[in-house]
């Protein structure tokens, strides 16, 4: 893996915690720092931040198109940015007294890839689905409940938007039908902590990363039948301390790992191996792969984000 | 509905306001104004009961004994609240109320805590909130109910607690033999190296003499590590100069917080007073307890409260990865924690500083904390002489002492 372009001029003042390259060769990034910043891939600069918030941001997702980006802060404070007019079209506090229905402060989020609505979860071990509509954001549309009372670290909507993941402090991940609102499989891979969640892009398999040091490869395909899918396939081990981040790549060959040890590894998914190992400074919070590779010279570019607020720009030594 | 509550002292403020008018500087006795307000609030509540039972005036002949609608009602101090313009807000305790159980029972709480210390104050015989609870357990319930009553008389009358002659079993502990305590009845308590010894009451000290020699001071949150450092006969180590350690075991009392703020107040700016308590949300309130008080001792921070002068030096969660600790010998953060983190984050009066906000953050985002101890598990190639202790926490102390004493001189 080679680096490419210098460290930004506009470095966060603090971790980054999440980061999502977007169909338009942008990156956004939220940091400890309480910022959000969108950079452009090209010159590797900042080119716009959103409002700065008090406390750290620990969360971010971003439609399917790359228009809008979700991001929560610790305390549960969730806010829609619409890249493309600028505005911050939605804010929720959730931590805030719930009138009705049910509540609580949102840790993790996710947005629908097509924005219709966001999905989030913390620590009574459900998923709440809420709405984006400007007037009404943050809205309680539905809950997907585990039946289990366990701190929710991560949830993802599926590409497809067909179905939610959930994966929760205890090790266990729950995979719902969005529409039915019911778990349909359960599994029980790892036995610690699950810090993060990726679906394939054909939302056939889901990749996750635990505590434990592993990746676990999971095959959630649904058959016409109903029965769900096999479950761990593969098991991707190396790591010497927690898996912080993962992503699928856009073809569904690759994928990447940021672990606390502070490296970053890219796996082959088919030999179920390590390819390439990359040594950061400190723990890489957050990965995203460049999407929709198109043309020679940027074919497995990504970027990550860690402990030092310097966004990390990556690619293949050697074009493809 | 108002016509017979009575504010406090109104009669003890008239008599003093007359001595000091003339510009002559009357040094009031807090003794006596302690004294003075609980024989007020008793008259006021005599007063208040005996105009409650009179007969109205406009009953009807033969008509029998009715019901007096007056109410009885008696302002203390709240303690919790602090009104706008910074001067305390009170609470009122009514009688009757509508209550499933007598709701005379506060009145009598009062008064026995009341009575109580009226003895010990004209008697001159020190008691500890223990003593009182013990006196009357069935009327009072619990410890807290008497720790309380004790505080709003103090925050009520404007004395300390010391005043009322109540004190509290000493707590903290001492080591070092660059400090001499002495007493006021003569008796000297030196703190040796490697043996510890209480920090007696603060008005039992007449006057600390500390050794010139002195470089440091070291404030640690738990006992455990203070006997530690205490053995290791840590105040003498060569390499960072002489210094004394103290802890409050938890939640200091109010002796070593009194301890801690004449040591700020009068130490010169170069010998630093350092604190090291876990990286947890608790710890970080025992630090702020240090600096800016208790909200139970509000009305006494300007002798409790040391400042900015104590420096915090750890346990940092960011520094942790450097010293080789890995992120598997952290603690899980309990929901308790949790609530604590964040009820911190989102405190705004003042708000506390930037590092400790960005640490608690980092403490939640990570859903862990580190206690003291983990320095145990560190691997740590930091020792950078030849004679410096092997053992991690303390070379990680030899560490941040020398940086802090050098930080102090410099500036």
């Amino acid at each position: 893996m080679v680096s490419t372009h210098p460290a930004g001029t506009c470095p966060h003042k603090d971790a980054i915690w999440g980061v999502s390259w977007t169909p338009d060769d942008r990156v956004l990034s939220v940091s400890a720092d309480g910022t959000i910043k969108q950079w452009d891939s090209g010159s590797g600069q900042v080119t716009r931040a959103g409002p700065r918030h008090p406390l750290g941001l620990t969360s971010l997702s971003t439609s399917q198109d790359g228009r809008y980006a979700l991001f929560n802060s610790v305390e549960g404070l969730t806010q829609m940015w619409d890249l493309q007019s600028g505005n911050i079209v939605g804010k929720f506090e959730s931590y805030a007294r719930p009138t009705s229905g049910q509540l609580e402060p949102s840790w993790s989020v996710s947005l629908h890839p097509k924005a219709t609505t966001y999905a989030s979860c913390g620590g009574s071990g459900n998923v709440l689905v809420h709405s984006t509509e400007p007037v009404t954001f943050g809205q309680h549309r539905a809950t997907l409940s585990t039946g289990r009372a366990r701190f929710g670290l991560c949830c993802a909507y599926s590409p497809d938007g067909s179905r939610l993941a959930l994966a929760l402090e205890t090790g266990q991940i729950y995979i719902f039908d969005a529409q039915a609102l019911e778990v349909t499989a359960t599994y029980t891979s790892h036995a610690m902590s699950i810090r993060t969640l990726s679906w394939s892009p054909d939302s056939s398999l889901l990749l996750s990363g635990s505590e434990d040091k592993r990746l676990i490869l999971h095959d959630v395909r649904v058959s016409p039948s109903g029965k769900p899918g096999s479950g761990a396939v593969a098991s991707l081990t190396g790591h010497s301390s927690w898996i912080l981040s993962t992503q699928i790549s856009p073809d569904g060959r690759l994928a990447l790992s940021g672990s606390a040890d502070k490296t970053v590894k890219v796996w082959d998914l088919s030999a179920r191996a390590a390819v390439s190992t990359v040594q950061d400074t400190g723990e890489v919070w957050s990965v995203s792969w460049r999407p929709n590779p198109s043309g020679a010279n940027v074919s497995g570019a990504f970027v990550t984000g860690g402990e030092d607020g310097h966004l990390r720009w990556w690619r293949a030594g050697g074009a493809a | 509905m108002g016509e017979n509550v009575d504010r406090l002292r109104p009669t003890v403020e008239d008599e003093y306001d007359d001595t000091t008018s003339e510009g002559s500087t009357v040094n009031v006795d807090p003794k006596d104004e302690a004294v003075d307000g609980i024989e007020a609030l008793v008259l006021s509540f005599l007063t208040q009961l005996d105009s409650a039972l009179k007969p109205e005036e406009t009953q009807e002949v033969g008509s029998g004994p009715t019901r007096s609608k007056k109410k009885i009602e008696l302002r203390i101090a709240n303690r919790t609240k602090q009104a706008r313009d910074g001067t305390t807000t009170v609470r009122a305790l009514k009688f009757p109320q509508r209550f499933r159980y007598a709701s005379s029972r506060p009145f009598a709480q009062l008064f026995r805590v009341m009575d109580i210390v009226h003895e010990a104050v004209i008697n001159e015989v020190p008691v500890t909130k223990r003593d009182i609870y013990y006196r009357h357990a069935s009327l009072f319930k619990t410890q807290a109910t008497v720790d309380r009553l004790v505080d709003d008389l103090a925050a009520t009358f404007n004395v300390g607690r010391a005043d009322l002659n109540v004190r509290a079993s000493p707590k903290g502990l001492l080591c070092g033999s660059c400090i001499q305590i002495r007493l006021e009845d003569g008796n000297v308590i030196t703190p040796s190296d490697s043996e510890a010894c209480l920090i007696p009451h603060a008005e039992d000290i007449a006057v600390f003499d500390v050794d010139p020699e002195l470089s440091w001071v070291l404030i640690v949150e738990k006992e455990a590590v203070f006997q530690t450092l205490c053995s290791s006969e840590f105040t003498r180590l060569p390499e960072i100069g002489r210094g004394i350690i103290l802890t409050g075991k938890g939640f200091p009392d109010v002796a070593t917080r009194v301890l801690v703020k004449t040591l700020a107040s009068n130490l010169p700016e170069t010998i630093p007073i350092m604190a090291l308590v876990d990286g947890d949300p608790s710890g970080l309130s025992i630090l702020s307890t240090y600096m800016d008080g208790s909200t139970a001792m509000q009305h006494e921070n300007d002798k409790l409260a040391a400042g900015k002068r104590i420096k915090w030096v750890g346990i940092h969660l960011s520094e942790l990865s450097r010293l080789g600790v890995g992120k598997d010998s952290l603690l899980p953060m309990t929901s308790h924690d949790e609530k604590k983190a964040m009820s911190m984050l989102l405190h705004d009066a003042p708000p506390y500083p930037d590092t400790w906000r960005k640490e608690l953050v980092h403490m939640l985002h990570t859903r862990r904390k580190a206690e003291i101890e983990i320095l145990a598990s560190a691997h740590s190639d930091n020792s950078k002489h030849s004679g410096c202790p092997v053992q991690p926490l303390l070379s990680y102390l030899v560490n941040k002492i020398s940086l802090f004493s050098t930080n102090a001189t410099i500036d």
